[in-house]
């Protein structure tokens, strides 16, 4: 039985599609089956910054109206083996989930894989309510940013009000992602610090990502950083999914900034 | 830096968010209510009239360290 994890931030923009495809991949390629759904109908990005967009034939509505099987709506990586991606539907809105049916689905999903990992759209509405309702952990994404902590801890709150778990009164898991971290201005004081982030929402940490200007060629070309051997945020991602798979990995320091030597500078006017 | 900015220290503006996050979570923390707090306050004013002309309910959410405690105040017209 897989375990599910939803994705989500409450505030837009703050790499939660990106940092679903890259911890998928991660993930995936440790070997464990994997499979992400976007659930954020309407507005699909997953399969854009997944390089899959052309692939894509019937999305999980049709899937949860049976208009078309679980096996031909699923689409494999390119990349990465062991990897799936469920699309969201472009044409219909988030009043085409019901909960029945988004329930029914994501068991299927769990018997199957071992990772199922959802999406969420940004907002608190009933799309977001939807992606947390089944979840057994989730994952905040934030950046270093007043509006975006503040739209993360209210994203929190319902998670704990309103899914299944919480009814249940169990536990529900959450794991925070700090994205678009700048060394310099963390260094500076212009920027909050991780741990400032986690006295603040008070949940556990699972990764530091730095900024880092590859994550937009990475999208421009659909293929996540984490395949870019070279990138420092592909690498923060790829230390996420090995925890996420168990291994205990030490949290690395991606804040302190290091002005780059005069040596490197003299060479870069060289090349 | 000029002589002149050794005074006059400007604050580090982290940890003027970091402030200002504070205490902006806190006041979001508990001035939401639940999400269903309508809902339950239908049902409650159902069940107290099955015996008793209630007129309103008040429900009243406070933290106190680890727990929440809901008040509940109902009035009853004389």
């Amino acid at each position: 039985m897989g375990i599910v994890y939803a994705i989500i931030s409450g505030k837009g923009g703050v790499g939660k599609t990106t940092t679903t495809a890259n911890i998928g991949i991660g993930i995936a390629q440790e070997g464990k089956k994997v499979v992400l759904v976007d659930f954020d109908l309407g507005q699909r990005n997953l399969d854009l910054i997944l390089g899959l967009e052309n692939r894509v034939i019937y999305d999980m509505v049709h899937v949860m109206d049976d208009e078309a099987g679980l096996k031909q709506a699923l689409i494999k990586s390119k990349h990465t083996e062991n990897l799936f991606l469920l699309a969201a539907s472009q044409t219909k809105d988030k009043s085409a989930l019901v909960q029945e049916k988004v329930k029914k689905l994501i068991d299927t999903l769990k018997e199957e894989y071992d990772y199922v990992i959802l999406d969420a759209p940004a907002g608190i509405e009933s799309g977001f309510e939807h992606t947390i309702m089944y979840a057994d952990a989730t994952i905040v994404v934030v950046n270093p940013e007043v509006s975006s902590i503040r739209d993360a801890d209210k994203a929190i709150g319902i998670v704990d009000a309103k899914s299944e778990r919480a009814k249940e009164n169990k536990k529900v898991k959450k794991f925070l992602v700090i994205n678009r971290i700048n060394p310099s201005m963390v260094s500076n004081g212009e920027m909050l610090a991780s741990a400032d982030i986690l006295d603040i929402l008070s949940i556990d940490l699972l990764g530091k990502i730095p900024e880092d200007k590859g994550i937009v060629e990475a999208s421009n070309s659909g293929k996540p950083i984490i395949l870019n051997e070279n990138s420092q945020a592909g690498a923060a991602y790829k230390r996420i999914a090995k925890r996420l798979c168990g291994e205990n990995i030490p949290f690395e320091d991606v804040e302190s900034f290091v002005s780059p030597s005069i040596i490197t500078k003299i060479k870069s006017l060289f090349q | 830096m000029s002589f002149f900015s050794l005074f006059n220290k400007k604050e580090k503006s982290a940890g003027v968010a970091k402030d200002r996050l504070r205490i902006a979570i806190s006041s979001d923390r508990n001035n939401t209510s639940y999400p269903f707090m309508a809902e339950m306050k239908a049902d409650i004013i159902e069940v107290v009239r099955k015996y008793i002309q209630a007129q309103s309910v008040h429900i009243t959410r406070e933290s106190d360290g680890d727990v929440d405690t809901l008040g509940i105040e109902i009035i009853i017209p004389k």
